[in-house]
């Protein structure tokens, strides 16, 4: 499902370059759940953001469900995004505008989906919001809200989730929750998990560990 | 997609976000259809107020019978046609009491514009009822009734002709095109002329055929008259009949398109900041809808569309606003303008639309263009660095947009030149000050107390943003400073020219013995007098040897010709005079020296050292151009073309006038002045003056009014740069509460980073509205240009007082919202 190999990333600063990503290799097949574990500053994210599309590598491939990314621009990145990819952030990223229904609808009509907001009423439902619909991000818990970014993300189905940090933002009982859920959807809805974080207890319940130091990866566990 | 951008839309409404972008483009759109309205029918009030000085919307004024074939004419392109004729003549009750008075006879429809005010006894209840005096009847000044010693219904005779006494004239609204009509006022019906017997071939009579109508029917007529005006024929405007009051309502008409244009400015600030605001706001959106599969060109027609909704709404509602705000305008203050405002018609809307279109164009839509091409890697890293909301080349292409708008509305490229050149000084300087002052705030507020550290390195860090801020602040207040500048010194020199003790009459033909006998008559009778100034006619035949034309002879009607002028003798170079060339004599001058005014000279084709041949009477002799002086003739004092040292003109018998002062109720006292001095000829101007002042007065409130506007205008502006920057301070300030900051110390750095900003834009102003003043004074409004220093130190002060209230007020809850609620906010 993702095959990645020699993946590079450099940055220019005052310095001269940095090397962030230094000929990252790793494969994660389909409906397996993976973790990338480090320290802060250790390339995690930049990892992620390049394996979600959102980023351009400055050398290597990444190559998501038999799409070379090398080969697709900035659109056709978006769109592989809108069709195969789920997302859920550390810090939420609701929009602070739109209800919590809203907020779940929004990828859906993006991609012109008809019944967007049936299918935004189930799976808010599924993940034990049905109460909470008509709330704005302001007036929902950290943990609330990221239970509605889980719901956003499994709205159009996708084959990927990428996760940066889920629980960074939640203390632990609401972070254990919160992941019960994200791998309770996955399981159901078949989808590939890739997680960044620096959780080991959240790591460990991934099939594969990847360890991430000072932009080089290793696998943990197999 | 459609369906997505009307949810787009309804939701980013509900947010809060779309409104301070439409509230802004309303802003712009109301203000510049408010002003331009207002601007149009104030325009047009102040064109019927000038139309009723005439009498008309335009005068044919003769010395022969107008041909029937033009009064023919003019009616037939659709003018009102009215026709009057003026002489001196004598007015005889009998024998013992007659005096020489100043023929009008009108005819039906006079006055075409403006109204004629009567009333049964000199001073009785003034009626404006549209009457004229019928055949048989004559109307007199009030003054007349003591002259002649006669009453209403009395009888008196003019010429040949006897004539009932029915009324008093007590208003003409073309007083001021009578000048030199020599004696009071008798004014009579047309049809009574031919029995008068006194209009004979080769009279002296003015005739006037008054015109009106509209402005096409006008045009097309004078076309069509002016190959065949021949000498002595000439067709008066306000402008051409009345420099004063054509002057005074060519500057308001400058300071009016001025103000219009300003507000274009003006708008154009506040759509930068709120499309700004609104694209930095969304940036993070984008990032999100990216990262959840958006395309580039999916958020370039989700926002496009919005801004072509969000650009219609605008406009639609700034129209309907803008029209409400000049018919309120009008409404609540229809007593005060200077006459019924005309229509405003429909370029006023169309100035709108295309100032909405400029506006989205070049300012709204580029930040909101730029936001496709914002990175979804914003939702992983906020540091990333977001696209540059406002490059410099939309700020430029934007500039020119606002330059053409500005160049069509004030249709100078003066007006726009100076102005920008005021803009382009406080950006300058606001970019300089940007770059050291708010840069090096940081090592200054190091070296001072905790509020100040940290308000300096808050203006520090946000220096990118303070510099636009102070740059759009500074403009704002610029531009306000600027027009109350010009404001105030176009009243204060129309009130300079008329100062309140201003003569009001000329005495003319003052025998030389008769002098002190005049001078007798004033002390006794306490009235204030000018001097005494001898004058003889005579004309300028040759210069430098070579003989002027005849004034028919002439070439072309700019070529060096014969002149006859009033001449006079002075010692010292008399007041009001300014020497543009040469210098004066010393007093007791005995060499043949003239000093010569500096348009005759044009005319005469003479300058400084020449020689002149002159002609008085019968004798000839030759005198040298001493100096060449500029008079103005606005100044109701003695004025004259030619002015000898006194050995040069005192052989020649000559006679004296002067000017004085006289107040509405001592007016009586010019029968006892022509009963005492039977041959002198009195040029009454107070009603002239009386009328002209009240233009200067009418215009003057106008001008406060759209001043009054444009202030408001500003304010808004100020506002909306206050709102604008309030994101970043507000997230800052909610982080310092919830780590502890005092609000005292909250409150405090507020203070002093808006006091400073303040301070620092309205420095800048001040400075760009001395540029733009000078330029504006003396390019546009033909004034003599004074350094303003009030503006130095007034800019700053405002600048500080408006912004750092402003400022604080916008932030207030920031003290008073527990930091919980405050950090979830932001």
């Amino acid at each position: 499902m993702i095959k990645v190999s020699q993946l590079l990333k450099t940055v220019p600063t005052a310095d001269g370059d940095l090397d962030i990503l230094r000929g990252i290799n790793l494969e994660i097949a389909e409906g397996t759940s993976a973790a990338i574990v480090g320290a802060s500053g250790s390339g995690k994210s930049t990892l992620l953001g390049l394996l979600a599309g959102m980023d351009v590598a400055s050398g290597g491939e990444i190559t998501l469900d038999g799409h070379r990314l090398s080969q697709l621009d900035e659109d056709q990145r978006a769109r592989l995004r809108a069709e195969k990819i789920g997302f859920v952030f550390q810090s939420f990223q609701l929009l602070p505008a739109l209800t919590a229904r809203e907020n779940v609808m929004l990828p859906l009509e993006l991609s012109g989906k008809k019944q967007a907001d049936d299918i935004a009423d189930r799976l808010l439902e599924q993940v034990g919001l049905s109460d909470r619909l008509d709330h704005y991000p302001t007036t929902l818990s950290g943990g609330e809200q990221q239970r509605v970014a889980i719901a956003r993300a499994f709205a159009r189905q996708p084959k990927i989730l990428f996760a940066d940090e889920p629980t960074g933002n939640l203390d632990t009982r609401t972070g254990e929750r919160v992941i019960d859920l994200l791998f309770q959807l996955n399981a159901s809805e078949g989808t590939t998990l890739v997680l960044v974080t620096h959780d080991d207890r959240l790591a460990r319940r991934c099939d594969v560990r990847f360890g991430m130091d000072a932009g080089e990866l290793c696998i943990l566990n197999a | 997609m459609r369906a997505l951008i009307w949810k787009f839309l309804v939701r980013d409404w509900r947010g809060g976000e779309l409104s301070i972008l439409l509230m802004a483009l309303v802003l712009a759109v109301s203000v510049v259809v408010g002003i331009s309205g207002f601007v149009s029918r104030l325009q047009g009030a102040l064109l019927s107020e000038s139309a009723r000085f005439l009498a008309a919307d335009a005068v044919i004024v003769s010395r022969t019978e107008v041909p029937e074939e033009w009064i023919e004419e003019a009616t037939s392109v659709g003018l009102q046609v009215s026709a009057s004729l003026g002489f001196p003549s004598m007015a005889v009750a009998d024998i013992e009491r007659m005096a020489l008075v100043s023929v009008k006879a009108v005819s039906a429809g006079y006055p075409l514009k403006g109204n004629l005010q009567w009333s049964v006894d000199p001073y009785g209840t003034v009626q404006s009822d549209g009457a004229i005096p019928v055949p048989g009847e004559v109307w007199l000044a009030p003054r007349l009734f003591a002259l002649l010693e006669v009453a209403s219904g009395e009888t008196i005779t003019v010429g040949e002709r006897p004539l009932v006494i029915a009324g008093a004239v007590r208003g003409e609204p073309d007083a001021t095109t009578a000048v030199f009509g020599f004696g009071p006022r008798l004014l009579m019906h047309v049809d009574d002329i031919p029995s008068t017997g006194v209009v004979q071939p080769g009279s002296r009579v003015e005739y006037r055929l008054l015109l009106g109508g509209s402005a096409d029917a006008l045009e097309i007529f004078l076309e069509w008259l002016k190959p065949k005006l021949g000498q002595g024929q000439r067709v008066d405007s306000v402008a051409t009949s009345q420099p004063r009051i054509g002057d005074t309502l060519d500057r308001a008409q400058g300071f009016l398109l001025l103000a219009g244009s300003l507000a274009v400015v003006l708008a154009t600030a506040a759509i930068l900041l709120a499309s700004r605001r609104f694209g930095e706001r969304h940036t993070q959106y984008v990032a999100i809808l990216k990262s959840l599969g958006a395309q580039s060109y999916e958020i370039s027609r989700l926002y496009g569309s919005c801004l072509f909704v969000i650009g219609t709404v605008s406009t639609l509602l700034g129209c309907i606003l803008g029209w409400a705000i000049q018919g309120g305008f009008i409404w609540a203050l229809g007593s005060l303008l200077p006459a019924t405002p005309g229509p405003a018609g429909w370029e006023p809307v169309v100035m709108g639309v295309v100032t909405a279109l400029v506006c989205l164009f070049f300012f709204a839509w580029p930040p909101l263009s730029r936001l496709a091409d914002a990175s979804p890697l914003h939702v992983l890293r906020a540091e990333v660095d977001v696209a540059r909301m406002q490059r410099v080349q939309d700020l430029l292409l934007g500039g020119a947009a606002i330059i053409g708008l500005m160049w069509w509305y004030s249709g100078s490229l003066t007006v726009t030149f100076s102005v920008l050149a005021g803009l382009l000084l406080v950006t300058v300087l606001g970019v300089i000050v940007g770059r050291t002052l708010l840069a090096g705030g940081h090592s200054i507020g190091g070296f001072a107390g905790s509020i100040w550290r940290v308000a300096l390195s808050g203006l520090q860090r946000r220096r990118r943003s303070n510099s636009l801020q102070m740059v759009i602040f500074g403009v704002a207040i610029m531009l306000m400073l600027m027009l109350t500048v010009v404001r105030s010194s176009l009243i204060s020199q129309w009130q300079a020219q008329l100062p309140p003790d201003v003569p009001n009459h000329f005495l003319l033909n003052l025998a030389p013995e008769e002098r002190e006998q005049l001078q007798d008559f004033f002390t006794q009778r306490a009235v204030q007098t000018e001097r005494l100034y001898p004058m003889t006619r005579g004309r300028i035949m040759e210069v430098n040897g070579a003989a002027l034309p005849r004034w028919e002879e002439a070439e072309s009607e700019t070529a060096p010709r014969q002149r006859e002028a009033n001449f006079t003798w002075s010692d010292v170079q008399p007041a009001g005079n300014e020497l543009i060339a040469g210098e004066w004599w010393p007093q007791d001058a005995v060499e043949p020296w003239v000093s010569v005014e500096e348009e005759f000279a044009r005319d005469i084709g003479a300058s400084l050292g020449d020689q002149l041949t002159v002609r008085i009477g019968a004798d000839s002799f030759t005198v040298t151009v001493r100096n060449i002086r500029r008079v103005d003739w606005q100044s109701m004092r003695p004025n004259f073309f030619m002015v000898f040292p006194r050995s040069v003109l005192a052989a020649y018998p000559g006679m004296y006038m002067t000017s004085f002062l006289l107040t509405p109720d001592r007016k009586n006292l010019l029968n006892d002045l022509v009963r005492e001095l039977p041959t002198v000829t009195i040029i009454e101007l107070d009603m002239v003056i009386a009328e002209t002042r009240a233009v200067v007065d009418q215009v003057a409130r106008a001008l406060e009014l759209v001043l009054a506007v444009i202030l408001l205008a500003g304010a808004l502006v100020l506002v909306a740069g206050v709102q604008s920057s309030l994101d970043g301070r507000l997230k800052e300030a909610a982080l310092l509460r919830a780590l502890g900051a005092r609000r005292e110390l909250l409150l405090g750095t507020l203070w002093i980073e808006f006091l400073v900003l303040g301070g620092l834009a309205g420095g800048l102003a001040g400075v760009g509205a001395e540029a733009a003043t000078y330029a504006l004074q003396t390019r546009v409004f033909d004034m003599v240009w004074t350094p303003t220093p009030l503006m130095w130190w007034l800019g700053p002060v405002i600048g500080a007082a408006v912004i750092g209230c402003l400022g604080v007020w916008s932030c207030r809850h920031v003290v008073r919202t527990p930091p919980v609620v405050l950090l979830r906010e932001v």
